[in-house]
């Protein structure tokens, strides 16, 4: 009788360790679970700067790049954006807009004149935008579509190729 | 009943003690509401720390952000809310209170109380046996 | 050269503890003495191993041999001899090889403290239980994380050790601590393992093994301990705990194996709780094996996590592994394990113990369902929660402060049964200690039920523990012994240990409820007062140390020593790392953080002030806990023998009342 015991509980343990190390083994890794975003789907929240609302860009696929000049991907993925931006100038189907993230005006400026890129620049001093946005580090950006709604996240340092995909993907579907 | 008196008179004391250390006690002041509710906010920059213990720039918006709005006079509640709309329910360190995600507080509770009272069982049985 | 020498250190080691198995195994089948005493001797093969291959390491990195991608890593030409010392467990593969080191260690420690008993089927198979947790890990040095890994071309430098890793001493002592503790948990394991396949239930191995677990478990606390330190010491936010799961993966076996340590005197003593007992023992070292995997592999987030590996699968299968020869054992000896015996009032020290296991057991559950429940839901239904400090707060603060209230009455409760008589007297003064730490508190402006409580269960639990001790002196001082004995022992050791909780329990609450945390913004010569501290900025001065840039605001406290809060940009980071400065005092810290260095010459800086309350305690009660612990397994007075009838009141120290 009393063996008996320990060898039921000793299987219900079992089981639910089993289950425990099942549950483990097929967990992501932490980094790579954190590229969605509550905002997807949903209209993009507001994006106002001197020169610039997103609500003028109606129309348009709007890549929203949350950067800073001391951040390094943000520098090594500039290049890209400049390819997107050139890419599309023409056909106007889509614009780049950078906000800043956490840094100072004139070392942004300074960036964009040596570095080329001569989409809007919305400063964020008081970082309400990043907030509203949801940022958590930089460089982080978000797709967000002709009828204002954001369709994707992208986490890390833009690569030209990747984000063409993502758009056409995004087009496709909308 | 003379025996009692002096368990009687250091039950007085800390009656009257903790009546007074749980009343007596100031309002909290704006920058303390602000520090209470950056403390339930996890820094989404950081791995696991709350936003009142990074220096993060993400984690120093949000603290200006939960100023603005504390000033505004938006209750805790609330800021919480409008976080988790914008990160993701992640964003909060304490998990939620409703749905599969509930269970984590109740677990726990449900555990001890099981245990207690297997105890009381086990006692029980053993006076019973004897 | 240093690498083909690690190399061969790592396969001597593992072949060592391949062949000790298979001898030991064949010669416990076979009932072959001679095969089992070879099989034993292997040990010190494998500790020869593990020692090469520590050398081979130890001395790549002295030599800045850059050929080892273990040193191309995590070393740099400038790193200070300490940190190139300490790189050895700065990243996982080193760690590997200083937790192979130190299991090698114990496992010679035990062929040599039992060479006896070698003879000894037992003996013999916790030989063999360890030497497979050796294989275990040696195998992963010539895997996943193998350490001594060459590329080429060889880099002229390296960068050094993560920041973090390199700008405290505290770093070279906490982890071999931390490593000794975990570890250490192998020794008792290894034995219930063999207790459980010989089926020798009966208590002797208990008492072999005691010791060794106290041991353990005395370098855990002050491993965990250090890591609080140096969180506060390092990390600039003047916080020293967080719930983060790797605080929290040393936290689970600590928990377990201070539940083993209360509940295995009911058992030598009465003889009960055996299942339970050896239950304790084996999730003590499974949950060691599921902390380094939670820790390693990169499932959970954590600010000590530094690495991410491949041998989070490794380690998961042998968590695995490891609960299902735990569980089959338990399962198929259940019939032995059936104790005899009673216990006849919950008001009793073995109720006691009860009491105190359960919610040690349910500290450990709430904190390892805390930690790996964002991973159970997100399997479940894919959404994606935290649960952060202030759950883990909520969810321990009661359990804590019950186990205050236990500790305070536990040590004044006779075996088998107290009247209400006996506790009246004997908790008269502990309870009065804990009424004048409560006032004490609110007298000087403490605020809040929860931290009073702590206070006030602390006065009690801590006048508790002098009451025992000041009666062990009494007792001592009759039978004409030395007064140390009061203070050595199992019991005595014990009570002082139980002063060090105390202290550390009452700093944790204060610290954690009352720091006051303000940044401000100063002038070069500009006092602020906070919290009663006179804070003056004295300005800047910026420097170069090596390819780093570091900026160090001089501040002075209270019109005294000037302190130095830094931030130093390293080359390959985005962020600065910030050194805070801590001026420290038995009331309170003044915790300094340069939170914004001037943006032009002269100009203002953003200084973080953090005054927080007795934290120095915490170190202090560490210190004490630590002292507990080696005094407890010094022998003390000689104990009456476990299996003699025990009366009421019958133990050394209520002898002398």
């Amino acid at each position: 009788m009393r063996s008996r015991a320990a060898l039921i509980s000793a299987a219900v343990l079992g089981v639910l360790a089993a289950g425990f190390v099942f549950v483990l083994s097929t967990a992501e890794p932490a980094t790579t679970r954190k590229a969605d975003s509550p905002l997807l789907g949903k209209l993009a929240p507001p994006l106002v700067g001197a020169d610039y609302d997103i609500l003028d860009s109606a129309g348009q696929w709007v890549l929203v790049n949350f950067f800073a000049t001391w951040c390094t991907p943000c520098i090594a993925e500039h290049d890209d954006l400049v390819a997107f931006s050139n890419a599309h100038a023409l056909a106007g189907d889509a614009q780049v807009v950078s906000v800043v993230f956490s840094d100072d005006p004139d070392n942004v400026l300074a960036f964009f004149a040596e570095n080329g890129g001569d989409w809007p620049i919305v400063l964020d001093g008081d970082g309400r935008i990043a907030t509203d946005w949801g940022v958590a580090r930089v460089p982080e950006s978000y797709l967000v579509a002709p009828n204002g709604e954001v369709r994707a996240k992208i986490i890390g340092g833009i690569e030209v190729g990747k984000l063409e995909q993502l758009l056409a993907e995004a087009k496709a579907t909308s | 009943m003379r025996r009692w008196a002096p368990w009687l008179a250091l039950t007085v004391v800390v009656a009257v003690a903790l009546v007074i250390g749980t009343t007596d006690r100031d309002e909290p002041t704006e920058a303390e509401r602000v520090q209470a509710i950056a403390r339930t906010v996890a820094c989404p920059a950081c791995d696991g720390q709350s936003v009142a213990s990074s220096d993060a720039p993400a984690a120093a918006n949000l603290r200006a952000d939960i100023e603005r709005r504390v000033a505004a006079g938006q209750g805790a509640e609330e800021i919480r809310a409008a976080y988790a709309a914008r990160f993701g329910d992640h964003i909060l360190l304490n998990p939620p209170r409703t749905g599969a995600a509930g269970l984590v507080w109740v677990i726990p509770v449900a555990a001890v109380v099981a245990a207690g009272a297997a105890l009381a069982v086990a006692f029980r049985r053993w006076r019973r046996e004897w | 050269m240093r690498a083909a020498l690690g190399t061969a250190g790592v396969t001597l080691g593992l072949a060592g503890a391949v062949l000790g198995l298979l001898t030991i195994a064949a010669g416990l089948a076979r009932n072959r003495l001679d095969l089992q005493r070879r099989g034993v001797a292997s040990v010190w093969v494998v500790l020869a191993g593990a020692v090469v291959a520590a050398v081979a390491m130890e001395w790549a990195l002295l030599s800045h041999d850059f050929s080892l991608q273990y040193v191309a890593q995590n070393h740099s030409l400038a790193t200070p001899f300490v940190y190139t010392v300490a790189s050895l467990w700065a990243a996982l593969e080193g760690s590997i090889i200083l937790w192979c080191l130190v299991l090698a260690g114990y496992a010679a420690a035990v062929v040599h403290r039992f060479r006896h008993q070698r003879d000894d089927r037992l003996v013999a198979w916790a030989v063999l239980a360890l030497l497979a947790v050796c294989v275990f890990f040696f195998a992963l040095m010539l895997g996943p994380a193998n350490p001594f890994r060459t590329i080429s071309p060889v880099p002229a430098d390296g960068p050094g050790p993560n920041p973090l890793l390199q700008n405290h001493p505290l770093m070279a002592i906490h982890p071999p601590f931390l490593y000794l503790g975990y570890v250490g948990f192998t020794v008792p394991f290894a034995f219930a393992v063999a207790a459980l396949v010989t089926g020798r239930l009966d208590e002797g191995w208990l008492s072999v093994t005691r010791r060794w677990t106290v041991i353990a478990w005395g370098c855990l606390t002050v491993g965990i301990l250090l890591g609080a330190w140096w969180s506060y010491e390092v990390l600039g936010w003047g916080g020293f705990w967080a719930w983060d799961p790797v605080e929290n993966a040393s936290l689970l076996p600590w928990l377990t194996g201070t539940a083993y340590i209360h509940s295995v005197m009911v058992q030598e003593r009465r003889g009960m709780l055996r299942v339970w007992n050896l239950s304790l023992l084996l999730a003590t070292f499974s949950l060691t094996i599921l902390g380094t995997f939670l820790t390693r592999s990169g499932v959970l987030d954590s600010v000590h996590s530094f690495t991410e590996s491949p041998i989070g699968p490794w380690l998961l299968a042998f968590f695995g592994a490891v609960v299902a020869t735990c569980l089959g054992l338990i399962g198929w000896r259940g019939d032995l394990l059936r104790a005899p015996g009673r216990i006849d009032s919950p008001l009793s020290r073995e109720g006691a113990f009860l009491a105190n296991n359960v919610l040690f057991a349910a500290f450990a559950f709430v904190v390892l369902l805390g930690t790996v429940f964002p991973l159970l839901i997100e399997a479940v239904n894919d959404d994606r929660i935290s649960v952060g400090e202030p759950y883990f707060n909520r969810m321990v603060t009661p359990v804590a402060l019950a186990l205050l209230f236990l500790m305070a009455v536990a040590p004044a409760l006779p075996w088998r049964k107290a009247s209400t008589e006996l506790l009246r007297t004997r908790l008269q003064w502990p309870a009065w200690g804990g009424a004048a730490a409560l006032v004490v508190a609110v007298l000087v402006g403490a605020r809040g039920l929860s931290p009073l409580l702590a206070f006030a269960l602390g006065g009690f639990a801590g006048v508790a523990a002098l009451r025992q001790l000041g009666l062990a002196a009494r007792a001592a001082r009759r039978a004409g012994r030395s007064p140390l004995r009061a203070i050595t022992g199992r019991t005595n050791g014990g009570m002082v240990v139980h002063l060090g909780v105390v202290i550390v329990a009452v700093a944790f609450a204060a610290a954690s409820s009352y720091s006051t945390s303000v940044k401000l913004r100063l002038e070069e010569g500009e006092t602020r007062s906070v919290s009663g501290h006179e804070v003056t900025y004295l300005g800047v001065e910026q420097y170069r140390v090596g390819d780093r840039r570091v900026v160090k605001a001089r501040v002075q406290v209270d019109g005294g020593r000037i302190y130095e809060p830094a931030l130093t940009q390293f080359p390959n980071a985005t962020q600065t790392i910030g050194t805070p400065s801590v001026a420290w005092g038995f009331r309170e810290d003044v915790y300094l953080t340069l939170a914004a260095s001037p943006e032009r010459e002269g100009g203002p800086a953003i200084i973080g002030v953090i005054i927080e309350p007795l934290v120095s305690w915490l170190w202090i009660g560490g210190g004490i806990m630590a002292a507990g612990t080696a005094l407890s397994v010094v022998p003390g007075a000689p104990r009456r023998r476990a299996t003699d009838p025990a009366p009421a009141g019958d133990d050394l120290v209520a002898a002398g009342r």
